[in-house]
């Protein structure tokens, strides 16, 4: 199913994995609750249903889908912390849920909402913790800490308690903490998920670097575009568990991606804007701040119109992330062979 | 070696962070023996022997003990794993490319030797304040086999409260289990009271049990008595603890794949 990008080893393999979640259904008041004492009620709910997905060494790849997509579960069972239900997984030809340590130095895994720093302690803390714990040379320890330490530039906070570091600076601790043991696949779920624009971008320029002078593959989970847009030459898109779209992003933003979202804001009152243009959805008509869904072809001569009535400031958004994989479900567009 | 050597460093560290908590350690080891004193004083006022204990005895006593008590710290581990399992986040020992028990033993061991330096000072302030005449067996038998029961104990206490941790896979909620251990526990190790002035029945029953072995037995070796009890103990612990690693062994390989990783 999956596309070969280039003429390489595939260090993942899926094969119909499936993994299934079962949950309490309770009842509803104190009654139910009561009821549930004896006895209680359960309903299974396919989390990844039949995903095939190969990943070729040295990939960046997007991973895409809105919430409850099954983008953290395809990530856990990479990583081993859940077994599938059903399938054939194969990471490097480890299955990874016998959780082998030599599976385990070979990958890395951040997850934007869990930490692996002590934060009551310092980031050179941490970092002495996990050169023992990937059993680092002191050497490559050196010399991995200084590069990453540069790359981030974080210098200078090495020494500092992570309790008193910013989120974005926090991720960027995470990302070398991550990246000290020099693994050969980089999980990333959600990463940018609450930082500002400009730590996103740094973060991003980061990640780049990392996969093109290391060239470590990197699977990405993010909900934000641009972090997709911006790093994956590849994109896999799933939505209740189905794998919906695989293949290359520049093609997936042209074909389903079809507006942009202006939005305007005036430092004098503005009545309606009489815009001429057809394939324009109007959001918000306010006298100093105005927001309209645009075509995407058509954004270059709505922006020159807008720009007319002198704008204070102006931002134009890519098509969130839910409305261009409710597109390709509904359009049924299926794998890019 | 190396990396769980490292895992008890950097917990040791964590602890000197928070000052307070030293200090209300210190205070809280000192108090207990102050209250112990005056309830003890009061009790000898009129008969110079409780049991088998004199006064000082009974001192003594108390002072091992409540210092082997302090020193068990092992139910933060329980704690530890039942909410990570509930919250999501157990996975952070998972992925890494340690022995997750290890990791818990090597934790504890970290703050637990932060905390016997700090215990020990405040213990040894308290019998020259109080002028304690510190009963103490000479006999060096008695001695190797109290410290090898007080380390096999604490061991078997991280294994307990690791496989207590571990029943959150399957039961989510563990506290009826640890307040079933609690109680135990200081029933057992004579934390309350002294087991030697339970009837003798009762004494015979808990001696199977492992909690017996962890404070209650070497508190009452180092301070000279039931020392035919010695070799016994070492055996019944050492028992206890390969028994427990059995069942954790199984317990992991049966219940880790329940975990879901859902939460935050």
């Amino acid at each position: 199913m999956a596309q070969k990008w280039r003429k390489m080893t595939n260090i993942v393999e899926t094969k119909d994995i499936t993994k299934i979640y079962k949950r309490y259904k309770k009842k509803d008041g104190l009654k139910g609750s009561i009821a549930g004492l004896w006895k209680r009620e359960y309903e299974e709910k396919a989390a990844v249903r039949q995903m095939n997905l190969t990943i070729e060494e040295g990939e960046f790849i997007g991973l895409i889908g809105p919430n409850g997509a099954g983008k953290t579960t395809l990530i856990k069972m990479l990583t081993g912390i859940i077994a599938p239900t059903s399938g054939e997984i194969n990471v490097l030809g480890f299955y990874p849920n016998d959780m082998k340590n030599a599976y385990k130095k070979q990958y890395a895994v951040v997850m934007g909402q869990k930490s692996q720093l002590f934060f009551e302690l310092t980031v050179n803390d941490t970092l002495r913790l996990f050169k023992e714990i990937y059993e680092i040379k002191e050497e490559e320890f050196q010399k991995n800490k200084a590069y990453f330490s540069r790359l981030f530039e974080v210098e200078e906070l090495m020494n500092v308690q992570v309790r008193t570091l910013s989120l974005g600076e926090r991720m960027k601790m995470e990302l070398i903490v991550a990246l000290l043991h020099n693994p050969k696949i980089l999980f990333l779920d959600e990463p940018t998920i609450g930082l500002d624009a400009i730590a996103s971008k740094q973060i991003r320029k980061f990640l780049r670097e990392v996969n093109e002078e290391r060239g470590t593959t990197i699977l990405l989970t993010s909900h934000y575009m641009e972090d997709i847009k911006a790093l994956c030459d590849r994109s896999v898109v799933i939505n209740h568990g189905l794998l919906i779209y695989d293949g290359k992003t520049k093609d997936l933003f042209d074909k389903y991606q079809l507006s942009k979202r202006i939005t305007a804001v005036f430092d004098h009152p503005v009545a309606e804007l009489k815009l001429k243009k057809d394939g324009v959805d109007v959001i918000l008509e306010g006298e100093y701040k105005k927001i309209y869904n645009v075509q995407k072809d058509m954004t270059k001569a709505v922006l020159a119109e807008i720009m007319q009535y002198e704008p204070d400031d102006i931002s134009i958004e890519e098509e969130e992330i839910g409305a261009v994989v409710e597109r390709i479900y509904r359009e049924g567009s299926a794998v890019y062979e | 070696m190396n990396k769980y050597r490292e895992i008890a460093k950097i917990y040791m560290k964590a602890q000197l962070v928070w000052r307070a908590d030293v200090i209300f350690n210190m205070v809280f080891t000192i108090a207990k023996i102050i209250f112990a004193y005056l309830i003890w004083s009061i009790i000898f006022e009129a008969k110079s022997r409780v049991g088998e204990f004199t006064f000082f005895g009974m001192m003594s006593y108390y002072i091992v003990n409540s210092f082997l008590s302090q020193l068990e710290m092992s139910p933060r581990i329980s704690n530890e794993i039942n909410q990570r399992i509930r919250n999501g986040t157990f996975s952070k020992y998972m992925i890494v490319p340690v022995n997750v028990e290890g990791y818990f033993a090597a934790m504890e061991a970290g703050i637990v030797l932060f905390y016997f330096i700090f215990d020990l000072i405040a213990a040894a302030v308290w019998i020259l304040i109080f002028r304690i005449q510190f009963v103490f067996t000479r006999d060096l038998l008695t001695i190797v086999c109290a410290v090898l029961m007080i380390l096999i104990g604490l061991v078997f206490m991280v294994q307990l409260n690791f496989f207590l941790g571990l029943l959150t896979l399957k039961y989510q909620g563990i506290g009826t289990f640890l307040m079933i251990k609690d109680n135990l526990v200081s029933l057992v190790t004579g934390s309350i009271i002294p087991l030697a002035l339970f009837p003798e029945l009762v004494v015979r029953i808990m001696k199977f049990l492992p909690f017996y072995y962890v404070t209650y037995l070497p508190s009452m070796l180092l301070t000279g008595y039931n020392q035919s009890e010695a070799l016994y103990g070492v055996g019944i612990i050492l028992i206890w603890a390969i028994a427990m690693q059995g069942i954790i062994k199984l317990t992991w390989k049966q219940y880790i794949r329940k975990y879901d990783g859902v939460g935050i």
